[in-house]
This record gives C-alpha cells, sequence and structure tokens, in this order.
C-alpha cells in the first residue's frame, strides 16, 4: 500500500501540469460549446437565452446546409479515391526501390508536406485562376478564347486538396507494401501467376489495412480543412468547415456554429470509430 | 525479362509523375516571387527582386514573422517539457489510467482544429482572454503536445528499463538516473517530436486566425487573410523565403537524427 502511494504520487505530479493545460484549454471550451449549440439566435440582436434544437435539426432540414454536408462529404469521397490511384503507384515504386532512391523520393513526398499549408494552396492559386498560369498558357497557345473557371468549385478543391494530403497517403502505403513477404509473390509466379494476377489477389489484398488506414487519414483531414477550401473555395464555394469560420467570424450566428462543429466532429469520430472496428476484425483474421 | 523491365519502367514513369505532380505549386511559387508581372506566365516576363525587398522592409511581415517564430518557439518548449514528463510517467505505469490519459492527450489531433479554435474563441471570450497571447500560447501548446507525447512514448517502449534501475543501484537518484540514462536514450524521438511541433505550430491557421488580436498576427494567418483581398506577388516572395527556410530545416533535420525514419 505504501508502495503504491509512493509510486503514485510523483506519477501524478509529472501528469498534472499537461493535464490542467487540457483541461482549461481543451475540454472546458469543447464542452462549453454544447449549451452554445443549444441557444437561439436572433438575427439583428444576437444570441437570445431561449433554448431550441433548431440548430440541429435545420442541418438537415435546411436544403442549404444539407448542400454543404453533402459536398463535404464527396469531396471527402474524391480526394480520398485521387489520393489511392496516384499514392499507390508511387507508394509501390518506393517500396520496392533501393535505398538511395527509397531515401530521395520519400524525401521529395515528405518536403511538400513540411512546406507551410497557406503556401501550398496559394501555389494552387497561382495556377489555377482566372489569370493563373494554366488559363495564360492555354490562351497563349491559341487553345481557349477565355479562361476556364477552375477554382472557387468543386475541380479547385479536388485538385489542391488531392495534392495536400496525397504525402499523407503514400507514407501510409509504403510500410504496408513493404511489409508483405516476398516469398509470397515469388510462389504465386512459381505457379505461374501473371502479373496483374499476382497483384490483384496478392500484393492488394495484402495492403489492405494500409489502404484502410491511409484512406481513413485522407478522409478525415480532408472534410475537416478549413485553410485550402477557404483559400482555393473563396467565401461562396462552401464546405462544412468554411461554413463554420464564416458563423463565427462574419454573420456571427455563434449557435449555428456550434452545432455545424459537432456534426463535423461526429462525422469525424463515426468514421475513425467504424474503421478502427474494421481493423480489429482484419487483425483478428491475419 | 524484357517485359518486366517495360513494365517496371511504366511503373516508374507514374511514381516520377506523382513525385513531380507533388513539387508543381512549389516549383510556381517560387517562379512567381522572381516575376515582374503581376501575374503568372511561362517563360516569366522578365526577372526581378523586387518582390524580396518589398517583403523584407514590409514591418507587417516581419512582425507577423516575429510573432509566428516566437509563438512556435515557446509553444514547442512547453510541449517538449510536459509532453516528455508525462509521457515517461504513462510509460512507467506511474499513474492509473494510462490508455485514457494517452487517448485525452492524442485527442487533439481528432478533433478538427477549426472545432478547437471556435471553442476556444468562445471560450476566451467568456473568459474575458480573447486576444490573449497566453491563451493562443496554450492553445498551440494543446495542439503540438500531441506529436511529442507519441514520438516520446514510442522512444521509451526502446529503452530498456533496467538501465535505469542499475544507475539506482549504483546510487542516483531518480531524476539523475532520468537525466543521465533515459533522456540521452530518447533524444532522437524527442527532437523529431519537437520540429514536428515546432512545424505544426507554425502552420497553423484553423485555431490562430480565431484567437489572434487585432493589433497581432502570424505569418500564415497574414498570408491566409491577404490571399482574399487579391494576389499579390509578394505572397510568393514571403512563400519563397519559408519553402528555402523549410528545405534547410529538412536535410539539417534528416542529418542529425535521420528524420524520415520519425515520420
Amino acid at each position: 500500500m505504501t508502495a503504491g502511494t509512493r509510486t503514485r504520487l510523483p506519477g501524478l505530479v509529472l501528469v498534472s501540469p499537461l493535464l490542467l493545460i487540457l483541461l482549461f484549454a481543451f475540454i472546458a471550451p469543447a464542452l462549453l460549446m454544447v449549451p452554445l449549440s443549444l441557444r437561439e439566435y436572433v438575427p439583428g440582436s444576437g444570441i437570445s437565452a431561449n433554448w431550441t434544437l433548431a440548430n440541429y435539426t435545420s442541418i438537415v432540414t435546411d436544403e442549404y446546409f444539407r448542400e454543404v454536408v453533402v459536398r463535404t462529404l464527396v469531396l471527402g469521397f474524391g480526394v480520398t479515391a485521387i489520393c489511392l490511384l496516384l499514392g499507390y503507384p508511387l507508394a509501390y515504386f518506393i517500396a520496392h526501390s533501393g535505398p538511395t532512391m527509397r531515401l530521395t523520393l520519400t524525401m521529395l513526398v515528405i518536403f511538400p508536406m513540411l512546406l507551410n499549408l497557406v503556401v501550398r494552396s496559394f501555389g494552387w492559386i497561382a495556377l489555377l485562376a482566372n489569370r493563373g498560369l494554366i488559363n495564360n498558357l492555354l490562351i497563349d497557345v491559341g487553345l481557349i478564347e477565355r479562361p476556364i473557371r477552375m477554382m472557387f468549385n468543386l475541380f479547385g478543391l479536388l485538385v489542391g486538396m488531392s495534392h495536400i494530403f496525397l504525402p499523407f497517403m503514400v507514407l501510409m502505403l509504403v510500410p504496408a507494401i513493404q511489409a508483405i513477404p516476398k516469398d509470397v509473390q515469388s510462389a504465386a509466379y512459381t505457379l505461374a501467376a501473371s502479373r496483374l494476377r499476382v497483384f490483384w489477389s496478392i500484393t492488394l489484398p495484402m495492403s489492405a489495412p494500409g489502404i484502410l488506414s491511409g484512406s481513413i487519414l485522407v478522409f478525415v483531414l480532408t472534410i475537416s480543412a478549413l485553410v485550402t477550401p477557404r483559400m482555393l473555395g473563396g467565401p461562396t464555394y462552401k464546405v462544412m468547415a468554411t461554413l463554420i469560420y464564416d458563423d463565427f467570424l462574419q454573420t456571427l450566428d455563434w449557435p449555428a456554429g456550434a452545432a455545424m462543429s459537432f456534426a463535423l466532429t461526429a462525422l469525424t469520430m463515426l468514421v475513425i470509430g467504424v474503421s478502427s472496428r474494421l481493423m480489429k476484425r482484419w487483425g483478428g483474421q491475419a | 525479362m524484357n517485359e518486366e523491365r517495360s513494365r517496371f519502367g511504366i511503373l516508374g514513369i507514374a511514381a516520377f509523375g506523382v513525385v513531380a505532380f507533388l513539387q508543381i505549386p512549389v516549383l510556381v511559387v517560387v517562379l512567381a516571387a522572381f516575376s515582374k508581372t503581376a501575374y503568372l506566365t511561362i517563360p516569366p516576363k522578365g526577372l526581378t527582386l523586387h518582390w524580396f525587398e518589398v517583403v523584407l522592409r514590409d514591418s507587417e511581415y516581419l512582425g507577423a514573422a516575429w510573432t509566428s517564430l516566437w509563438l512556435a518557439t515557446a509553444a514547442t518548449a512547453a510541449a517538449l517539457v510536459l509532453g516528455l514528463l508525462a509521457a515517461y510517467a504513462i510509460h512507467r505505469r506511474m499513474v492509473p489510467f494510462a490508455a485514457s490519459l494517452t487517448g485525452l492527450m492524442m485527442a487533439p489531433l481528432i478533433l478538427p482544429s477549426v472545432v478547437l479554435g471556435v471553442a476556444l474563441l468562445q471560450y476566451y471570450t467568456l473568459t474575458g482572454m480573447r486576444g490573449n497571447s497566453v491563451g493562443l500560447w496554450l492553445a498551440h501548446v494543446v495542439i503540438t503536445v500531441p506529436y511529442v507525447v507519441r514520438a516520446c512514448l514510442s522512444s521509451l517502449t526502446a529503452v530498456d528499463e533496467s538501465l535505469e534501475d542499475a544507475a539506482r543501484v549504483l546510487g542516483a537518484d531518480g531524476f539523475t538516473s532520468f537525466r543521465l540514462v533515459t533522456l540521452p536514450l530518447v533524444k532522437p524521438g524527442l527532437v523529431a517530436g519537437g520540429l514536428f511541433a515546432f512545424i505544426t505550430s507554425l502552420d497553423n491557421v484553423p485555431v490562430s486566425v480565431f484567437l489572434l488580436s487585432a493589433s497581432q498576427t502570424t505569418l500564415p494567418v497574414k498570408i491566409f487573410t491577404s490571399v482574399e483581398q487579391g494576389v499579390d506577388p509578394s505572397v510568393a516572395a514571403v512563400s519563397t523565403l519559408l519553402i528555402v527556410a523549410t528545405g534547410v530545416v529538412l536535410l539539417l533535420a534528416e542529418r542529425w537524427t535521420g528524420f524520415h525514419k520519425h515520420v
């Protein structure tokens, strides 16, 4: 008993400074959003003292809110699919190349990831804007007469966000592909399986855990991103995160923003929860 | 054999294509910074260093850069100390509910940053801390500490606990044995975690944008808000300076600790 208290006390001393900060600047603010999201907002006069569920119900009933939620999900699935399609060949190549090539390519994948997010998004603005690089090039060559709109729409957000989250996907896929025992593939070749057959029935299914965890990560990062959707989508083409941003800084409808925040958090929790269940089941089978 | 090589070639071309795609916006930003025209063309119509001069003389940019660096340094320092202490206590099972505690410390990674940002905005408004630098610093400690805790926990797993016990048997007290035995062994993880924390703080917009006072701004928030008023090549010049700084830091970190192994 005395031994227990003797080891517990310094333990609590070591943990408590961080715990106090998390309690003060993380848990308390998050909990205080609950009452805020249940307040009524009166345009013109602000947040009233009345309680209401309308902030939550309108996310489902209001056509505009529904459109924003659906758009956010479409973006999440689209970016995840693009990252998988572009990331898998690169990850496969990195996993099967020699040490020097592997290090060089890994550094080239990590570098844009470490670069300031605002800078990367700005790079896409310079490329995709009406007077951006791509439109100028196409006009100079004579392929088009007027600039093609590539920003403030789904296309711009898909391209920009796929670029930004691709490194995460590659970094999750490389170890998963490397972990596949070479013997299994060689055995299949010995049994006269074609390359395509080996890929479809061995490499792809055996890297499934990496594919799943990479996809979850990219999906969650995409639906909760604020900076890139705001910079490439502008104030008009909104997703859930940019809607929350405007609720709190522009329209000042804080209760609606708080409810939308919980909806976004619930979505990410749901995706993470379901996927970790899936992972456990797969882990049990292996 | 020939067939195999050609297929490898196609895969190689695809891989290099994707790597090139990853660098395109970076190259474009650098190109834009040296361009004489306000909008980009290929080839660029004339090269100039004018925009760098504009940026380096702009007191707003310099002030923002200074704020960013200070904030990132202070947040990383706090996250390193508090994160290492907490991770050590959790790893050596000195506290109950170790798994839940770890979960709590990692939770800021899962919560969308914009949600934490608006939650803190309301909270600091209620407690009268809106626009307060200490509040901003605490917020950055919260978002950077998961990286440090994660790096420390994984480094500590690799440390043989009996080494520290041996030091104690030889007469060292708890703190001395930690400082002389465990600390040097977890240093690479600490450096990697600290670097991630620093970059995360330096990169952050979704939390900072809600908490900054009217008179101060960080570099990414300044770029983020100035883009809404139209694209100006000086933004490209600032960005280029950041790109160069990031590249140098990445190379140094790689030589120092084999950074890519910790990503």
